[in-house]
């Protein structure tokens, strides 16, 4: 398996190309696109680079994304000064956050989003 | 990072308001597609709208093989929302060689309008200014108009008086 850094590059990654593929799946953004000119028939493209994404992170990580993404969309978010993104919560100053289980990954105490530190 | 002010924008349409002098490039270096996404994902993280520009470029090449955002009589929007992305934003690029974009004419590109947002499901704004800039070029004589505009704040002018025609 590549470093935790790079796995969390392609978790984060994933969850784009997640939301580039709900995207063409959902009527209503494929109408906007397709009346404004833009090109979308490839989407088994995006779904080929999901399974290689997928194939670069660790199991039990990758499981936590999979189930968790389901309930929050937003599931992985960046960390700016000592703030998750994702609730606007400050991370308690002796800790950046709490491990997952069974993957050393921080995740904010407050809602539990994975936290991505670029 | 900076951003325009509520107060600023509130008469502002949503493309106005995120048009900025930063996010301007008059004329691209690179002619072909995949490098042209290279120079455009830097110029985001020049002022701060992303930090990890290399991760953008994938994302917009993802949006690319997906299918060609190039729309045609010179004009290409790429466009995508990803959690690398501080705020939205709109790049102007222009190039007056052209570059190969697998446009929906086969025509090379002369004006791209690069528009990102951080990942928002259904960010109305987001579909809103893809809208505004696609209606903004619809005319030839405006896109002939941005092509030979001098500066950042003719381009501006030009762009926000026809998208509001």
């Amino acid at each position: 398996m590549p470093p935790l850094n790079e796995q969390l590059d392609a978790l984060v990654t994933l969850q784009d190309i997640d939301l580039m593929l709900r995207d063409s799946r959902d009527p209503e953004m494929g109408t906007h696109e397709d009346r404004l000119g833009f090109a979308r028939e490839n989407v088994k493209s995006l779904e080929k680079t999901r399974e290689r994404l997928r194939s670069q992170i660790d199991e039990p990580l990758l499981r936590t994304y999979e189930r968790m993404s389901r309930k929050i969309p937003r599931l992985v978010v960046p960390v700016e000064g000592r703030v998750c993104q994702g609730c606007r919560m400050s991370l308690p100053t002796s800790s950046a956050g709490r491990n997952t289980p069974g993957t050393s990954i921080e995740t904010c105490e407050n809602c539990g989003r994975i936290l991505y530190r670029i | 990072m900076t951003s325009p002010s509520l107060a600023a924008s509130k008469n502002m349409s949503s493309l106005e308001s995120l048009l900025r002098p930063a996010h301007f490039v008059s004329e691209l270096r690179s002619r072909k597609k995949a490098q042209v996404l290279d120079e455009l994902a830097a110029a985001l993280a020049a002022t701060g709208v992303t930090r990890s520009p290399e991760i953008v470029a994938d994302l917009l090449r993802e949006r690319e093989a997906l299918g060609s955002t190039g729309v045609g009589k010179g004009i290409a929007v790429p466009h995508a929302r990803s959690t690398l992305i501080a705020e939205r934003a709109v790049l102007v690029a222009r190039s007056q060689k052209g570059i190969e974009f697998d446009a929906v004419d086969g025509e090379p590109v002369h004006l791209l309008f690069l528009v990102v947002a951080p990942p928002m499901e259904r960010d109305p704004i987001y579909l809103k200014v893809l809208a505004d800039v696609v209606r903004a070029v619809r005319l030839s004589r405006t896109r002939q108009r941005l092509g030979d505009a001098p500066d950042f704040e003719t381009v501006r002018e030009i762009l926000i008086h026809a998208a509001a025609e």
